[in-house]
């Protein structure tokens, strides 16, 4: 049974890559049927794409939480002097 | 003129392009070199200014160029896309391999997102792929460019771009379910 499904349908690899092709691109019109087909009997792949459209927010999020310290009059006297040096 | 023109540029808009750099490559320290290039291309440059734009504006043109620049060295040799990966995590019949299989996480329960351990966690698990994943991970979600300017940008085809983000969730899922969710 489990061998017909491949053939029939996806595997779990190929599922997979056409959930990550469908976050970045689109998906053609068969590529659609054949990922809502999958996922209607591969539970493992359904969380697969709640968990990867989730990581997309927190990879996005990642970067507004971070507090920037540096020392900015530090690195403008810097700047100032690479300037001067190069003239 | 010219001098006392970006010394002014200089201590105006350091701190904006810095905190702009450092939202693009999260690193102080590229993030620092980023800024200092941009002034260098715009002291050499400085006749092309025409003040059309802002020296805001214009600044900040350079050092989008200097961003996009830095990630596509980065990547400049060819990305690798091991077979060997794809059987950590699937059988050669492409079904998973039952201990990598996706766990339940009820990630929606709490406002994960929110939690500064949880981001330190996926800073770690992002930090331990190859880098050249890392790099194409970071491009894709910290420059809010489209897939298309993406693998324009660092010459890949889409189906390069959407299998090395496949690779790269892969182990980026294995990773977190294993230093998160597990506990």
């Amino acid at each position: 049974m489990k061998k017909l499904l491949h053939i029939l349908f996806l595997s779990c690899l190929k599922a997979t890559e056409l959930v990550e092709k469908k976050l970045h691109f689109k998906l053609s019109v068969q590529e659609k049927i054949q990922l809502h087909l999958h996922k209607m009997m591969c539970e493992a792949c359904t969380k697969y794409e709640k968990q990867s459209i989730f990581l997309e927010k927190g990879i996005a999020s990642i970067s507004q939480h971070e507090p920037v310290t540096t020392d900015i009059e530090n690195l403008k006297n810097k700047i100032t002097a690479s300037l001067n040096q190069n003239q | 003129m010219k001098n006392t023109m970006l010394e002014t540029w200089i201590s105006q808009y350091t701190d904006a392009l810095f905190r702009w750099a450092f939202h693009k490559t999260s690193s102080i320290e590229i993030a620092e070199d980023l800024v200092q290039d941009t002034f260098l291309a715009a002291a050499e440059k400085i006749n092309n200014f025409k003040g059309d734009s802002s020296p805001k504006t214009w600044l900040f043109s350079i050092l989008n160029h200097k961003i996009i620049d830095y990630y596509r060295k980065k990547v400049r040799q060819p990305l690798s896309l091991e077979s060997s990966s794809n059987q950590t995590f699937f059988h050669e019949d492409g079904s998973w391999q039952q201990a990598r299989k996706p766990k339940e996480w009820h990630e929606e329960d709490s406002n994960l997102l929110d939690d500064a351990e949880f981001r330190q966690i996926l800073e770690k698990c992002l930090d331990a792929l190859p880098e050249k994943w890392n790099t194409t991970v970071r491009m894709k979600y910290l420059t809010e460019k489209s897939s298309d300017d993406i693998c324009q940008e660092m010459g890949i085809a889409p189906t390069n771009l959407w299998q090395i983000m496949h690779r790269a969730k892969l182990q980026l899922r294995d990773c977190i379910e294993n230093k998160w969710f597990k506990k």
